[in-house]
């Protein structure tokens, strides 16, 4: 009984953000029950989805101590520049798959300049992804003329509308990516690499591990999910735009920070971010759902974001002395 | 012996651009931009130009102090636009037959920098109580602007507020040489806290070093909430003085303008690691980037396109920074 007792208590002092999220989705399901029809888990499952497979990314990339600001102007590129190639290249699905890879050579490369930057010349994460994610906003602004791109494809309308066993496709390319993410950050030494890195650089260093490289591979990783998250984007909207997922990049961030990984890197899980970004869209949907619209609806992000990472500050406050 | 040469060469070439960079940048621009367009160089263009970077200088130095101490504010934008449609909502309601009374103005100014204070205090606060290092900054102001700029939308219901005055002590806020005055008696007074009081040099020693600040005895929370409250303080006056040169209030009124204030800063050549930079140095880059922005305009530079400058300049800023330091730290190893 004593011990049950301080299980919960644990739990309640390691997890207190979880534990408020739990709490609304109950009332949630109190105050509505229909919140919980399977038409909502299913529209919820896919906004999770495209922002999710992001989410992972930016979770493997704060367990290594990096950070990308410039993953939503990304995203936005990779809507634009995907939408471009499939109208110019046509519906064969030879042209659709190279216009898929060309868009992910395109979101990569911008992977690559942010690693360099902050590879070579040490410019702090923050600051370097700050600053790319303007130039490539900037971009791909100067690119649509500021308008948005739309195509008409049926087989991408089709990806986007399509169910499997009542659940959307792009649900299933999520689970794909969740296990893929598992896989490497559990079973690789590659992934063992990157909590190494992002634990103790030095001592990751002295161990023989290419931290350089670790560090550089993560941009690359985020700009492969910042196209991959973009594609999924248009198979659902069957358009791209700058204006299109903002938020995305500090989305992320909540997500991971909800699920349980620190901002401090070295710790976490990708499956903690899975958990993370559910309970997220589930508070989103929910508000969404109770009638709130608008920018009381934006200012409940905000604070949801405000909350989230000030409490898993405080509870690491000691570990930045 | 060639690579001693060759890299006291490379620092002689560093330190030049960080001594004398800026006020070459402005005589560059102003060289081009007069070639091309011989108005440039005219007394009133300048006033233009001063007057309308002004209010992003006042910010600038506000957000100097926030990064000198080991932080950033993001929500700087946010605070101005919800002290631009505060401000606004005073005036016009205040304002009898076109004429906006002087203690209305005066009001508002007051008004203006308590709320710029409360925004910056709840960060200051957050930030001290968290012990948050730069990535939670970032976060958490980040955080603050998506708040505070609901909030301002919330105020006015995301409707345009046009000016209903047209005269009065408000007005003069805007006009002339005045908002430039604003922003040297902020640049004279902040300089003068940093440099000859005990919580000025508090602030530098805190951002280059939390723990030594803290082994130290100082009274670290104490100082970054001060920090802080500064610079939301210096939004709130900014965001007063925009209102009063535009003419009008909306809640994109400060838009981008914490990415402005952070680029002025850095290419004022104060790190953004903290811990080092100066006032005067952080309003020359405002003018540098008055300036560029304003050639830019001149030479047909569409807006967009100026992103892709913006974003560049902080790259190359920061890089400056970035490899003065290591230069230094090569120094002292060797």
């Amino acid at each position: 009984m004593r011990s049950k007792v301080s299980v919960i208590k644990r739990f309640v002092n390691k997890q207190p953000v979880l534990l408020l999220f739990i709490f609304f989705i109950l009332l949630m399901v109190v105050i509505k029950p229909t919140f919980v029809s399977i038409t909502n888990i299913k529209n919820i499952l896919i906004d999770v989805s495209i922002y999710g497979v992001s989410a992972l990314a930016m979770t493997i990339a704060i367990i290594t101590g990096a950070f990308d600001l410039s993953l939503a102007s990304n995203f936005a590129w990779g809507q634009i520049f995907f939408c471009f190639l499939l109208n110019a290249w046509g519906e064969s699905p030879g042209a659709m798959l190279a216009a898929l890879l060309v868009m992910l050579l395109s979101t990569m490369a911008v992977g690559v300049i942010n690693g360099l930057i902050v590879v070579v010349t040490k410019i702090p994460a923050f600051i370097a992804t700050l600053a790319t994610g303007i130039i490539l906003k900037g971009f791909s602004l100067v690119f649509t003329k500021g308008n948005m791109v739309s195509t008409s494809n049926p087989f991408i309308k089709q990806m986007g509308r399509g169910t499997f066993l009542g659940l959307s496709y792009l649900t299933y390319i999520f689970i794909g990516f969740v296990a893929l993410a598992y896989f490497v950050m559990t079973y690789t030494r590659f992934g063992r690499g990157l909590y190494a890195t992002g634990g103790n650089m030095k001592a990751a260093e002295l161990s023989g591990i290419n931290v350089k490289l670790s560090r550089f591979s993560i941009f690359v990783i985020l700009g492969f999910a910042a196209g991959i998250s973009g594609a999924m984007f248009v198979c659902l909207m069957r358009a791209g735009s700058v204006l299109y997922g903002t938020d995305l990049a500090l989305t992320c961030v909540a997500a991971t920070v909800v699920g349980g990984t620190p901002l401090t890197g070295g710790k976490g899980s990708v499956l903690r971010t899975v958990v993370g970004i559910l309970l997220i869209y589930v508070l989103y949907k929910g508000l969404a759902f109770l009638g709130l619209q608008g920018y009381y609806n934006t200012m409940i992000r905000g604070i949801v974001l405000l909350t989230v990472v000030s409490i898993d500050a405080f509870m690491t406050r000691g570990e930045r002395w | 012996m060639e690579s001693k040469e060759n890299s006291a060469r490379k620092k002689k070439i560093v330190s030049f651009l960080r001594e004398w960079g800026l006020i070459f940048a402005i005589v560059i621009i102003t060289l081009v931009a007069t070639i091309i367009r011989p108005a440039f160089l005219s007394g009133k263009n300048m006033l233009n130009i001063l007057r309308a970077y002004s209010t992003i200088g006042i910010a600038s130095i506000g957000m100097a102090y926030a990064v000198i101490g080991g932080g950033m504010d993001l929500s700087v934008g946010s605070t101005i636009s919800l002290t631009a449609v505060i401000t606004m909502l005073i005036i016009n309601n205040a304002t009898v037959a076109t004429v906006a009374p002087a203690s209305a103005a005066l009001l508002a100014l007051l008004v203006g920098i308590l709320l710029g204070a409360l925004v910056g205090a709840v960060n200051g606060a957050i930030l001290a109580v968290v012990n948050g290092r730069m990535a939670e900054s970032f976060i958490i102001t980040y955080a603050m602007q998506i708040v505070v700029g609901a909030i301002a939308q919330a105020i006015v219901k995301g409707n345009f507020q046009a000016a209903q005055y047209r005269s009065g002590l408000f007005k003069q806020f805007g006009m002339g040489f005045t908002p430039v005055l604003f922003m040297i008696v902020v640049a004279v007074v902040m300089q003068f806290i940093l440099v000859k009081t005990k919580f000025g040099r508090s602030l530098y020693f805190l951002g280059s070093s939390m723990k030594a600040a803290k082994m130290a005895g100082l009274k670290v929370k104490q100082v970054r909430f001060l920090a802080h409250l500064i610079c939301g303080m210096c939004a709130g006056l900014a965001g007063v003085i925009v209102v009063s040169r535009v003419g009008s209030a909306s809640v994109l009124q400060g838009q981008n303008y914490e990415l402005d204030a952070l680029v002025c800063v850095a290419i004022g050549g104060t790190s953004l690691d903290g811990g080092s930079g100066s006032i005067l140095r952080t309003v020359l880059g405002v003018m540098v980037i008055g300036f560029m922005m304003t050639a830019l305009n001149i030479l047909g530079v569409q807006s967009n396109a100026q992103l892709i400058v913006r974003g560049t300049v902080i790259v190359l800023a920061v890089a400056l920074d970035v490899l003065n330091k290591s230069m230094k730290l090569r120094e002292v190893a060797q």
